[in-house]
């Protein structure tokens, strides 16, 4: 569950497809999720291994059925790693740029 | 942003990878040293053992849960009922649940799994806590271990 399987994961249209219908509704079968798609039962199975090997689709068995979850935590993962250190620059840079100026005046 | 209603956030799964033994996130969860750090800022108060009680405190010293551990195999698995009483609307909806589980992997890894479910008729609760709920206090929870600082 490392970054790149997570880019990687992200990266395909199909992929994020399929997130953002757990995002509406979480806990789905795969007949649930193939619906709707373009695609053969088994291209939506590769794409949920890929998901589920990124660690962004968990699943949980009930009874007889194989519900898929939606797991954030790896997209949130990614946001404190990536997101979060280059906005914290920039603010600081827009702090430095006030001190400065308000240095000059 | 999609909107939810109870049922479709009834039962909800997070996972995440932490570098630690299941000891070391054992007592991450029951002790309040390590709670205080990545749990919004609460002090658990608990033993950790089944059918005693689990509880959670604000930093203010309010009172955030008031449970009793349902199940409890250490380190491997807690279960524990779930009422968000810092606040009145989501403590007057029904008791929830939520499971930890810790399974060891061979790289010294454990895959940290959270359940939080039985959150049909808990609408307002079940909302609360999706996203960034669990999420912030997973990776939380991670960057605690990992790095022993707590998340900025």
């Amino acid at each position: 569950m490392d970054d790149a399987h997570v880019f990687k994961a992200l990266a395909d249209p199909t992929r994020r497809h399929l997130l953002d219908r757990l995002f509406e509704r979480d806990g789905r079968t795969l007949i649930e999720l193939e619906s709707g798609l373009e695609m053969t039962r088994f291209g939506v199975m590769k794409h949920l291994k890929v998901l589920e090997q990124a660690g962004l689709v968990v699943t949980r068995r009930r009874g007889r059925e194989k519900l898929h979850y939606l797991n954030p935590v790896p997209i949130r993962l990614i946001h404190d790693r990536w997101i979060d250190k280059y906005t914290e620059r920039r603010v600081s840079a827009l702090v430095d740029l006030k001190h400065e100026l308000e240095q000059t005046s | 942003m999609t909107s939810t209603t109870a049922t479709e956030l009834a039962t909800q799964v997070y996972q995440v990878f932490i570098k630690a033994t299941p000891e070391q996130i054992w007592d991450a969860i029951i002790k309040p040293e390590y709670t205080t750090k990545y749990f919004h800022g609460g002090r658990v108060e608990t033993t950790g053992e089944a059918g005693t009680p689990m509880r959670m405190f604000g930093p203010d010293g309010q009172t955030w849960g008031d449970e009793t551990i349902q199940e409890s195999d250490p380190p491997r698995r807690l279960v524990v009922g779930w009422r968000s009483l810092y606040n009145d609307e989501m403590a007057a909806e029904e008791r929830s649940r939520i499971a930890w589980e810790i399974e060891p992997r061979d790289d010294g890894t454990c895959l940290v799994t959270l359940v939080h479910d039985q959150l049909e008729h808990s609408p307002l609760t079940a909302r609360s806590v999706s996203g960034e709920g669990w999420m912030g206090v997973l990776s939380g929870l991670k960057t605690l271990l990992e790095t022993g600082r707590p998340m900025r």
